[in-house]
């Protein structure tokens, strides 16, 4: 299992992912986007799991999954 | 839960917000009106006016202010490849709840930013907008966690992302060019006479509009995410601009504390927190107070150029309809608007809050 960041266009997305993780065991938080990981300032989940968590949730509220990597660093590996 | 992933963006914004609190001292020692070296909201209305969209005399003027924000922003947003084309997210209500927030900042006289910079100034009276604003986004907020969205938005073409930046070179080039057909308060006229040179006023806006666009400063963010978080990075920022300007005003001869007298502003402490309050709702309901609106216009963002043209919008209808208020205080027709402000910002907010069951 590894860490990653989980963003979406609304806070309604965060929270309904934030559920689904709760739901599945998934430790999960919802926190402020990092500045790192993108311009916008919305919210994320940050979530222990797999990348299949969020790819394979079927749901338009997702924007981008990034694989946490270390030292605030991250490397995106699904976009909307 | 408090997470965090970076350390460094505590310091970067609050060095951003002291250097923007200075910038904003600044461009009132260089002629801007007092307790308004930058304000969103009055320097779009100012814009409009000049544009002919209203007939205000006295608030008549095009602020390379704004244009340098949404340059500034563009320039870096592309420069870090984080100029993104996107739309599509409701752009209608975003136009509509735009220019609620622009009547709610006309009826207070400033925007969130210009609230810091009159609190900075020693206008108390901005302490009811500070009130106002703070249950306007605590309003925002509920109806965020009961899942309101305005849906996602989409990847457009560049040259879509790019329209509102050229237009707003194309309103730079309408200020230098000054042709007839664009409305300028005469000297003395008002506080659309007074401003900062045009190469001043722009540089500051370039400035200001890339520090926004790198720290995402946002005064709406800022108090959403202590509320949703206890996150308090964002809100430093502007912490760090009332500091700053402060710290200015007083070594200038600025600050001058109190409720009466001050510049562009009424004593009517309800109206100025209502009128707060609804630009705080609505500015939640956007996702960012009307700097943050600006910046993203600059990224490519058109659902933000939409908001910002609804922001136009309503301050065409503030001045055209008297719902504006004014030093001697507001207006009647300007308190009806803000109720209805409220009651359509309610409704849009309900409807488009998701059932429970989906979150």
């Amino acid at each position: 299992m590894e860490e990653y960041i989980a963003t979406f266009f609304f806070h309604f997305g965060a929270m309904a992912f934030k559920k689904k993780c709760d739901k599945e065991g998934y430790p999960a938080v919802i926190m402020p986007v990092p500045r790192n990981l993108s311009s916008s300032c919305g919210t994320c989940v940050k979530f222990t799991g797999m990348a299949e968590t969020a790819e394979n949730w079927h749901s338009d509220e997702l924007e981008q999954l990034a694989k946490i990597l270390g030292n605030g660093r991250f490397q995106v590996i699904w976009h909307s | 839960m408090k997470e965090t992933l970076s350390k460094k963006e505590t310091p970067m914004i609050i060095g951003a917000g002291i250097i923007i609190g200075i910038i904003a001292v600044a461009l009132v020692y260089f002629g801007n009106p007092a307790n308004m070296g930058f304000c969103i909201a009055c320097f779009l209305r100012d814009t409009t006016g000049a544009l002919g969209f209203h007939s205000a005399a006295a608030v008549q003027y095009i602020r390379p202010e704004i244009v340098g924000l949404v340059l500034g922003s563009c320039i870096l947003a592309l420069a870090t490849r984080e100029f993104k084309p996107r739309g599509g997210s409701a752009p209608v209500t975003r136009f509509v709840i735009g220019m609620f927030v622009m009547i709610g900042c006309l009826m207070f006289l400033g925007c969130p930013f210009r609230m810091i910079l009159r609190l900075a100034g020693g206008d108390f009276n901005a302490i009811f907008g500070l009130i106002g604003f703070i249950v306007g986004i605590l309003a925002g907020v509920f109806f965020l966690k009961k899942g309101y969205t305005l849906k996602r938005s989409y990847k457009m073409q560049p040259i879509e992302g790019g329209i509102f930046p050229v237009v707003e070179i194309g309103i730079l080039v309408l200020l230098i060019a000054a042709p007839a057909f664009i409305h300028f308060t005469e000297a003395d006229g008002g506080p659309g006479a007074k401003h900062a040179a045009i190469a001043i006023s722009l540089i500051a806006g370039l400035l200001v509009g890339a520090l926004a666009q790198r720290t995402r400063l946002c005064m709406v963010g800022g108090i959403r995410d202590v509320v949703l978080f206890g996150e308090w990075k964002l809100l430093l920022g502007f912490v760090a601009i009332l500091v700053s300007a402060l710290i200015g005003n007083m070594i200038l001869g600025y600050f001058n504390p109190g409720f009466a007298g001050q510049p562009i502003a009424h004593t009517d402490g309800l109206w100025n927190a209502l009128g707060m309050a609804l630009a705080g709702f609505g500015c939640v309901l956007l996702g960012g107070c009307p700097l943050r609106q600006l910046v993203l216009a600059g990224e490519g963002n058109t659902d933000s150029a939409i908001t910002v043209f609804g922001l136009m919008a309503g301050a065409a209808v503030a001045h055209n309809f008297g719902l504006a208020s004014s030093g001697e205080g507001p207006t009647a027709n300007g308190k009806i608007a803000v109720v209805i402000g409220f009651v359509v910002l309610i409704v849009i907010a309900t409807v488009n809050s998701m059932r429970k069951s989906e979150a």
